[in-house]
């Protein structure tokens, strides 16, 4: 236990001083957000009931979202493309948990997001960063990280199998920003989806974040939300775990863990 | 085998197919064979080469050996452990290099990657400096470990790459055309290097397309061709296969294509090899009857088109030739 953990630490700090410079990641942590926000405030800072509460912590999720989504189906192409796949693949550790630190280390890279979020609604509009529950809006945030680390977790073995799929989950990122309630709740949208949304972690981090930011939600909604949080990042993460073993052995058979 | 009895590395029957897919509307897909029944032995402490063509199934043996393919069937094991079933375990007692300089973290200096591939390979934390130390100092990086591996020469990556693979101590190395691409003193310090583990008593397996590198440094070679072994021994067996012949150099100036053949028709030719430098052909003859067949390999080619003329004992290179049929 204590081996995995220093392998997935070690895993963590050697994937965020790669994602730390890499262009497209800091596009997403930074530029993407930053568009995303001041949009977003110019769009609804009009509006009566309009709190830029909401806009700063749903932009910073947008940003947390979209680095991972890139950096889950990314992580393993990034690996095959420099040739570090197979060494992992060849290496006595569990590839679960190597790749589940090295997207840890971008999770916290993702982070960045939610400063640069602030940031907007302070500096560039001025607002008062007012949050109703810092204590519980932090550990929101914990937990919420943990999930959508697990969601990116999920898929990545995905991209052992096909070495193509990672542009395919991109499709992902705008159907998720928007079921999940990032920016706009999901009562704008039908009845019927409002079902799948609940399957999604993100969703359940849009509610606890949001309703810890705004003191909108009591303690029990927060709970109920953390407690989906946990769930549904679970069961992603315990199909990713059995997920890896069996994609692996079907790319040692097909012989996909090289370029070609 | 050599060295040891106990059998280090084996192979049965081993075949590994691959699928590729043809055409874009209509879409075909193909199977082709890269081991055809491949089978061979490696004794514990033996350095072993693989030599054979573009294709002959040399990577992908390594690749069955080091558990990152599964073969289609047959059976493939290292130190008594099965390559499918035991991958895990097999995965700890092992080190391998591909050739060519990917492989690395490139913004992550030599000695980060060390420590990450140490970390993996479960070195003891409190031995991971030091081993660390111990190998940068080995391959001779130990002044430039803090750089980033970006700015480090193909020759620095594939000894980092090397020291990459003995973290853990393995007993049994898997070296992919480790020189490949390296410029001479390069490559020289990297045999160098494997001779020195050779004689520590790893066992070694080497594949190389540098005939005098697998000469210099293998106990035994096997000629893989096709999938197959075609020829196996010492790197002196091999050459007694061609002990009854020599060679013939020729080089020519703009010869044409009937021209070759027709020197290959020659009675006394075992084989002819072209090889293009710049604007002059140096035709490489086997023939066993040596000095005599100079005139008359004069006389096809057209005198004229003739300049240095050279003949030789048959070395490793030329016992390939005539086994594998071609050179790249």
């Amino acid at each position: 236990m204590t081996a995995a953990l220093r392998i997935a630490a070690r895993s963590a700090w050697v994937n965020f001083q790669e994602v730390a410079v890499s262009g497209f990641l800091l596009f997403a942590v930074v530029w993407q957000p930053l568009f995303v926000g001041v949009t977003t405030m110019y769009m609804l800072r009009h509006r009566a009931d309009f709190d830029p509460m909401y806009v700063v912590v749903g932009t910073a999720l947008s940003g947390i979202w979209s680095t991972l989504l890139f950096a889950g189906s990314g992580a393993i192409s990034h690996e095959r493309w420099t040739g570090t796949l197979e060494l992992l693949a060849a290496s006595p550790a569990s590839f679960f948990v190597v790749i589940g630190g090295k997207l840890a280390g971008t999770t916290i890279f993702s982070l960045g997001s939610l400063v640069l979020a602030f940031g907007i609604g302070a500096v560039l509009f001025g607002y008062p960063v007012k949050i109703a529950e810092p204590g519980l809006l932090a550990l929101s945030l914990v937990f919420a990280a943990v999930a959508l680390w697990a969601t990116g977790v999920f898929f990545a073995p995905l991209a052992i199998l096909w070495r193509t799929v990672g542009v395919f989950l991109l499709v992902f990122e705008y159907p998720v920003f928007a079921l999940s309630g990032f920016l706009f709740p999901v009562l704008l949208l039908p009845n019927w989806i409002v079902p799948i949304t609940n399957l999604l972690p993100p969703y359940w981090a849009a509610v606890a974040m949001h309703g810890a930011a705004s003191g909108d939600l009591d303690t029990p909604g927060l709970i109920r939300a953390w407690f989906f949080l946990f769930l549904t990042g679970g069961v992603l993460l315990f199909i990713a775990h059995r997920l890896f073993d069996e994609v692996l052995t079907r790319a040692r058979r097909a012989g996909t863990l090289a370029l070609s | 085998m050599l060295r040891g009895s106990v059998g280090a590395i084996e192979l049965r029957d081993v075949r590994r197919l691959f699928r590729t897919t043809t055409g874009t509307l209509r879409r075909h897909t193909k199977e082709i064979v890269a081991l055809d029944g491949l089978s061979l032995e490696v004794g514990e402490g033996e350095l072993f080469g693989i030599l054979g063509p573009n294709g002959a199934g040399k990577t992908t043996t390594i690749k069955v050996l080091t558990t990152l393919l599964i073969p289609t069937s047959g059976t493939a094991s290292v130190l008594g452990l099965d390559v499918v079933r035991d991958a895990k375990e097999v995965r700890r007692k092992i080190g391998f290099v591909f050739g060519g300089e990917r492989g690395l973290y490139y913004r992550l200096s030599g000695r980060d990657n060390l420590r990450y591939f140490a970390e993996l390979y479960a070195v003891a934390p409190r031995e991971i400096n030091s081993r660390v130390e111990e190998l940068l100092e080995l391959v001779g990086l130990r002044d430039r470990g803090d750089e980033r591996v970006e700015g480090y020469s193909r020759g620095m990556k594939q000894r980092l790459h090397l020291a990459r693979t003995l973290l853990h101590r393995p007993r049994v190395l898997f070296l992919d055309e480790p020189t490949i691409g390296l410029d001479p003193i390069g490559a020289r310090e990297l045999r160098r290097i494997v001779s020195q583990l050779h004689e520590g008593g790893a066992t070694i397996v080497l594949t190389t397309h540098y005939l005098f590198e697998a000469d210099e440094l293998c106990d035994r070679i096997a000629v893989v061709d096709k999938g197959r072994v075609v020829a196996l021994g010492t790197p002196d067996d091999l050459k007694a296969n061609v002990s009854d012949l020599s060679v013939v150099e020729l080089e020519v100036f703009g010869i044409d294509a009937p021209t070759i053949e027709r020197v290959r028709a020659l009675e006394f030719v075992d084989s002819v090899v072209v090889e293009q430098r710049e604007l002059r052909q140096v035709l490489r003859i086997q023939t066993r009857i040596a000095e005599r067949a100079v005139a008359p390999l004069i006389a096809a080619v057209a005198a004229g088109q003739v300049g240095r003329v050279a003949v030789r004992e048959a070395t490793l290179e030329d016992a390939y030739v005539r086994l594998v049929g071609r050179v790249e």
